[in-house]
């Protein structure tokens, strides 16, 4: 009967934990319960058959090993010729003892759900059980916090392996100014931000640092070229996502009981009609725009006039459209 | 379907570990710090006990007391010198990205905090990703949030609905979760009789009472933000950046125009957001949200007149 996969990996990882210098192929599937080994009174066809078989399960394995980030060392003995060998380091391997309160213990939870679904979900699980491993048995504490996203994408787990190994990626991707162009990147960081996941790392092409926008990524990302292509540089360069403009003023009309958002950071400074007069700061002109046309006409824009103009133009261009769009849903 | 490998060897390795920092422990301690059966635990105890260094001697195998499992305590008497591997770079990622995303807001509790801190430490290369932070909620407001869920009492809120409505609720709040940047209470409405998901920067007000919450938690996660009818909007490529950001929206790039498809949960909500690029808009179906944009266009007109 074949073996459980779990129990052959298990095995493969203590033998490899022993191995005084290193373990080839051979003594592997020789030595470690669950591999076939080769028996001489096969016939050469079904002994090709089960040497295949055995890279095939091997391969398997390493992966396995590399998805539960056991550091799988590979040694070449000069004296044995080219062959690879193999094993793993317990010291270098090792789980480091970390102490989370309960409390702490609980907030980490939260990452089974954000992740759920996506391709990190299984990792999430995976890097519990090794929190659960390494902490103090605890009470459990109801989770009070919780994290979500709509935007987990697959490239992020790609990513993050690339990364770690210092591999470039490549992906086709779609900007505002370029169309789409195949993209070659060294990945420096994951960033999230609301509903969007972004790549920040240095573009070869570019030649500079840039953001990549995880969705306007078309197709598959893949990993490409040696390892240890590049290193990261510390500290990061930062980035400008257009944060550092300064505050301007701007006076609005509210409906009384309405604009609570602008009114809380405004002042009243008066009453004309049916409208409060409010002074209120703003850094964008398109964001206070879109916050006034958000009121649905319990606000307007008094100054500047050209935001004021703005709003008129944004209603009228939905106004045309929305109006004219087929009555018929079936049409 | 059987457990994935990865997993169950990962769990394996822990108990070992765990074993060798704890003594012994009963199978019912093991079942609940790994989140499994007991049944469970016990299978994986006796694979663990067949397992070990090439030649399987009796020397060679991961050991247990016998006495003692069969009272269900387990006690390990060999380790063969294997235990827990650190945390892979994806299992890093997965556990600080969703804590950073936690932390965003400015509404997680101190653990929170304190837990991301021993994460980042632990693993050495804990900037492979980062939350950046959209809104900051007002601190005052999260702790008394946080507070009244930790002692189980109802808050009395001052909320500003999304039609810019002030209302006053009762809540029996359960937790606080951050939904794509946005920190949100999860609650049970007196006033509604229902579980509602409010936004924390809508509160005006929050003063906690001393009622005791009743309800329970909404099986579902209490996410109320479901999509009640699905849109197709066509736009030029200009907007193409707002209708990317719409949860679960799909996009067709066609050069110089875009459809994107998106279900929308609160159509005055969807549509206030379709007025931010009015004069890039092309045609919006069905005509439920086509509606509710010329009445606010409408609206808005009047009033900037």
């Amino acid at each position: 009967m074949a073996t459980d996969p779990a129990e052959r990996l298990l095995n493969l990882i203590i033998a490899l934990t022993h191995a005084r210098v290193r373990m080839t192929r051979a003594q592997i599937r020789s030595s470690v319960v669950g591999y076939e080994a080769t028996e001489s009174a096969l016939s050469s066809d079904e002994a090709r058959r089960r040497d295949a078989a055995f890279e095939r399960m091997f391969e398997r394995d390493k992966d396995e090993l590399r998805r539960m980030g056991v550091p799988l060392q590979t040694v070449v003995d000069p004296t044995h010729g080219d062959e690879i060998g193999y094993k793993i380091d317990a010291s270098d391997a090792a789980m480091p003892a970390i102490e989370f309160s309960p409390a702490e213990a609980a907030a980490l939870a939260l990452a089974a759900e954000y992740w759920q679904g996506a391709m990190l979900g299984p990792d999430a699980h995976q890097g519990l059980t090794k929190i659960a491993s390494a902490t103090e048995s605890v009470p459990r504490t109801p989770l009070t916090l919780g994290a979500r996203t709509s935007a987990a994408s697959d490239a992020t787990a790609t990513i993050v392996d690339a990364r770690a190994r210092r591999m470039v990626v490549q992906f086709e991707y779609t900007s505002e100014g370029s169309g789409t162009l195949t993209r070659t990147v060294e990945p420096w960081q994951v960033l999230l931000r609301g509903s969007a996941e972004y790549l920040y790392g240095f573009d070869r092409d570019r030649n500079e640092p840039r953001t990549f926008r995880l969705s306007r990524i078309h197709g598959t990302l893949r990993a490409v070229g040696p390892d240890g292509a590049y290193e990261i540089p510390r500290p990061l360069p930062g980035f400008d996502w257009g944060g550092t403009r300064s505050e301007r003023n701007a006076t609005v009309g509210l409906r009384p009981e309405t604009g609570h958002t602008l009114r809380q950071r405004g002042t009243v400074v008066g009453v004309e009609g049916d409208w409060d007069v409010v002074d209120v700061t703003y850094r964008y002109a398109d964001a206070l725009r879109d916050e006034v046309l958000g009121l649905g006409g319990m606000a307007k824009v008094i100054s500047p006039t050209d935001i004021a103009a703005d709003v008129r133009r944004y209603a009228e261009g939905a106004l045309a459209v929305a109006e004219s769009t087929p009555v018929s849903e079936n049409g | 379907m059987a457990e994935r490998t990865a997993p169950r060897v990962t769990r394996l390795l822990g108990l070992v570990t765990y074993l060798e920092r704890h003594g012994e422990a009963t199978l019912a301690t093991l079942a609940s710090q790994f989140d499994v059966s007991e049944a469970q635990i016990k299978r994986d105890i006796e694979l663990l006990w067949v397992s070990g260094v090439p030649g399987h001697g009796p020397q060679d195998l991961i050991d247990f007391d016998p006495w003692a499992f069969d009272e269900g305590v387990i006690r390990l008497t060999n380790s063969q010198g294997v235990g827990q591997v650190r945390l892979s770079p994806r299992e890093a990622v997965a556990l600080i990205g969703a804590l950073s995303a936690a932390v965003s807001g400015g509404a997680a509790p101190e653990a929170a905090h304190s837990a991301l801190t021993k994460l980042r430490d632990a693993v050495g290369d804990g900037d492979a990703v980062r939350t950046l932070t959209r809104f900051r909620v007002d601190p005052e407001l999260a702790a008394t949030l946080r507070d009244a869920i930790d002692a189980a009492v109802i808050v009395e809120l001052e909320y500003v609905d999304a039609n810019d409505k002030k209302t006053s609720r009762v809540i029996e709040p359960h937790r606080l979760v951050v939904i794509d940047g946005v920190t949100y209470v999860e609650c049970f409405c007196r006033r509604a009789q229902d579980y509602r998901t409010l936004r924390l920067d809508r509160i005006a007000a929050a003063v906690p009472g001393t009622d005791p919450v009743v309800t329970r938690p909404n099986e579902s996660g209490g996410f109320s933000l479901v999509p009640k009818f699905q849109a197709v909007v066509v736009a030029h490529r200009s907007a193409r950046w707002l209708l990317e950001s719409f949860p679960g929206t799909s996009i067709e790039d066609d050069g110089e125009i875009v459809t994107a498809s998106f279900g929308v949960a609160d159509a005055p909500v969807m549509a206030a957001r379709l007025l931010g690029i009015g004069p890039h808009l092309r045609s919006i179906a069905p005509s439920a949200l086509a509606d509710e944009v010329s009445r606010q266009a409408r609206a808005v007109l009047a009033a900037q007149a």
